[in-house]
């Protein structure tokens, strides 16, 4: 079933969050994937402890995903705010052109 | 508008909207994490031979999950507040209209250049065009320009209802005798529907909110038939 806007049901993971309509959530997951493989592999090899690695890969895994997830969106916003701003920009050049208030006009 | 077994929000269609869009991935994003933890010491605390009935306390841990959940909330309560303050702002609005709520219908009214107020039924079932939907569609819809800053004073001549329309991002309560200020930006031209959000009686589920937002020629058109009519 297609919602409007044409997008596709997404997948949710533990039914909780669409990584396929969210943005940053797809990437987010794949790094935290990768950060916990990575912790819990290097951790076993340091210590041949199994269990423990598994605890450590589930550390890397909500570490990681958090802080892909934080960075992402900040930047995300920031592009956000940058494009409303250039949208209303945009709307205000096109109202002011030519009167005084347009300020791409050079005052004699 | 609201499809068949949907879970989540309707597309946003006013800047406000998509900030808690926003917001709601970033809070569920926090809440998946936490419930992979939960997860994860559920079937860690389940498969474990580890028992130790004596043990009394453990400074490390204590400050540990003391600390974490601080931090976690704090993550959720800065976005949380800037949206907070970003939806009380009131940016020099462009038009402001009146929604009353009655039992068991809503009027509107136009009052910043003429006397332009309507009221604004729910269309029955039986009397729906094809296409139309069940519930939704009123017979005269609360137009508005789009892409304009829009104050809506709520209020109430009976019962308290409340003015809600999800993908604007808007719910204010509709009390008689106290009139409630809400605004919003229609980022897009189109039809939004409500629903009454306040238990008022017989028919509180069949006095829909519609509001279309349309270019300001086609609003100043419009605005001048209903004087006309009137």
């Amino acid at each position: 079933m297609t919602e409007e806007g044409g997008k596709s049901q997404g997948i949710k993971i533990l039914g909780i969050i669409d990584i396929q309509n969210t943005p940053c959530a797809r990437e987010s997951i794949l790094h935290g994937a990768g950060g916990s493989l990575v912790a819990g592999l290097v951790h076993f090899l340091a210590t041949s402890r199994v269990k423990r690695s598994f605890d450590v890969g589930l550390a890397g895994f909500m570490l990681t995903t958090l802080g892909s997830w934080l960075y992402c969106r900040f930047n995300n916003a920031k592009l956000r705010v940058q494009q409303r701003i250039i949208q209303d920009g945009i709307k205000n050049k096109v109202i002011y052109e030519g009167t005084n208030l347009d300020p791409t006009r050079k005052t004699r | 508008m609201a499809h068949p077994t949907q879970l989540g929000f309707q597309d946003a269609a006013s800047p406000v909207m998509e900030e808690l869009l926003h917001f709601h991935d970033h809070a569920l994003m926090i809440v998946f994490l936490i419930s992979t933890l939960v997860l994860y010491i559920i079937v860690a605390m389940v498969s474990t031979k580890l028992t130790n009935k004596y043990i009394l306390d453990s400074q490390e841990i204590e400050i540990v999950w003391t600390v974490l959940p601080a931090v976690i909330l704090i993550l959720i309560a800065l976005p949380s507040l800037r949206i907070l303050y970003l939806m009380d702002e009131i940016n020099d609005p462009h038009l402001t209209i009146k929604a009353m709520g009655h039992q068991w219908y809503w009027s509107y009214e136009y009052t910043d250049y003429e006397d332009l107020g309507f009221d604004s039924y729910m269309i029955p079932t039986q009397d729906l065009n094809p296409g139309q939907f069940r519930l939704l569609e009123a017979d005269h819809r609360m137009v508005v320009p789009m892409e304009s800053p829009i104050r809506v004073l709520v209020s109430a001549e009976d019962v308290l209802h409340s003015w809600a329309v999800p993908s604007l991002g808007v719910k204010m309560d509709a009390v008689p005798g106290r009139l409630n200020q809400t605004a919003f930006i229609a980022s897009r031209p189109g039809v939004f529907y409500g629903q009454c959000s306040e238990i008022c009686g017989a028919n509180h589920s069949f006095m829909p909110i519609v509001v279309e937002a349309v270019p300001l020629e086609h609003f100043e058109n419009w605005s001048s038939l209903m004087l006309e009519d009137a």
